[in-house]
């Protein structure tokens, strides 16, 4: 379902939205494959088919209502700002990706709100499982089977996904990337190594805190806002320069960019912290069990 | 005619969503709301108009207008909303996953209908 939607907005030519949908979609993947295992395998069909009716009638209704909304909104002319922000995107926020510029310059207040928000269903799913001991349905006999070979080749691709995700982050304000995606770009290949080769075998030898993570970037990002209101402008103000390096020559630099590393680091760490926390609960203790039934 | 199949799409995810929403079991109610979010992602989309082909990203040469390029503003905020329902997702799911094991019971009522309490 969520393949069909990024390919809907590949079609309708958002690029940066057709990444994110086929990212997010990945990872809550795995989330419900990892949910699965500790909710019951099958629904109770409902018993009474006049519900099961009423259920059905109302469903209808309210589809048929959503269509002729968005049918009726599509087919009516359009007037909107955005031929303001695409005018001004170049001059004033020195981005050519709109989407982007629009997410961490002209509506980045929003984005702060939103990684907030972010950062806090981390962190309580962090706090509803850290000492959480729940009994899956099914426990596979024996120690796991180590996989060997995609093992390594998991271990392979990190440090290319490291790159990847690095450029589509530099890159982020002129063309399809920026900080959520490269974010999420980063998550999955971790993703797989906690998947291939178990979590505690990851978490030993990457040892790495994503609460810290994301309290890291939301901090990045409150400062930079607030860095422009030293300088006299207000809050998140976008600057702007072009230093002279040597060797590499002129780079591009905006304040936006330091917003939006905060993005990268609260979008890896949170969607990180919440797979970590869903890959190590721990089985009930033996007189736990006995005591609670 | 665009429009139209988009629309459908859009209500047809819609209805399945809420007939999921209305099973009140915890899955059930996840799978609902992952459908809404994608149907509520696509209408704010849709917002901007449906453009096939035209560039996103500004090019030198092409005067920035709306004529030329895709609308920006519905682009970003369903961006953002994309990654906020899969936050949501996850609070729901591990949220369903404790009421499971602390109520015996993945009704969202938690307990069974009919138990008479």
């Amino acid at each position: 379902m969520g393949l069909a939607v990024s390919l809907v907005f590949v079609m309708l030519s958002a690029p940066d939205l057709a990444l994110t949908q086929l990212l997010v979609e990945m990872v809550t993947i795995t989330l419900m494959l990892l949910a699965l295992n500790y909710l019951p395998p099958h629904s109770p069909v409902e018993p009474s088919r006049a519900r099961r009716w009423r259920d059905g009638a109302i469903a209808l209704a309210a589809g048929a209502g959503v269509s002729a909304l968005v049918y009726a909104m599509m087919t009516r002319p359009a007037d909107t700002i955005a031929g303001e922000l695409l005018a001004r995107s170049l001059p004033e926020g020195y981005g050519s990706n709109v989407v982007n510029v629009i997410l961490v310059d002209f509506r980045a207040l929003d984005t702060l709100g939103e990684i907030a928000v972010f950062g806090i269903a981390g962190l309580v799913v962090h706090a509803l499982l850290r000492r959480a001991r729940l009994r899956p349905w099914e426990v596979m006999p024996g120690r796991p089977d180590r996989l060997p070979m995609p093992g390594v080749l998991t271990q392979l691709l990190f440090p290319m996904a490291l790159a990847v995700s690095i450029y589509l982050f530099l890159r982020g304000h002129n063309q399809p990337g920026g900080g959520f995606i490269a974010g999420l770009v980063l998550a999955i290949p971790l993703l797989l190594q906690y998947v291939i080769q178990g979590s505690q075998y990851v978490d030993s030898r990457l040892g790495f805190d994503y609460a810290r993570c994301v309290g890291a970037g939301l901090l990045l990002a409150g400062a930079t806002g607030i860095a422009s209101m030293w300088l006299g402008y207000p809050f998140l103000t976008s600057g702007h320069v072009e230093p002279n390096l040597p060797l590499v020559g002129e780079v591009p630099l905006t304040s936006a960019m330091a917003f939006d590393a905060g993005v990268y680091l609260v979008v890896f760490g949170g969607s990180m912290l919440i797979l970590s926390m869903m890959g190590g609960i721990k089985p009930p203790l033996a007189n736990l069990r006995s005591h609670a039934k | 005619m665009m429009e139209f199949a988009l629309a459908s799409g859009i209500g047809a995810m819609t209805a399945c969503g809420v007939y999921l929403l209305l099973r009140a079991r915890s899955f059930d109610v996840i799978l609902g709301l992952t459908l809404l979010s994608y149907a509520t992602n696509l209408l704010i989309f849709s917002a901007g108009r449906l453009a096939v082909g035209k560039p996103p990203v500004l090019q030198e040469g092409l005067p920035a207008t709306l004529a030329n390029y895709t609308d920006p503003l519905p682009q970003a905020l369903v961006l953002t909303a994309i990654v906020i329902a899969f936050a949501m997702t996850a609070v729901t799911i591990v949220v369903a996953m404790r009421s499971h094991s602390d109520n015996g019971s993945d009704h969202v009522d938690t307990r069974e209908p009919g138990d008479g309490k």
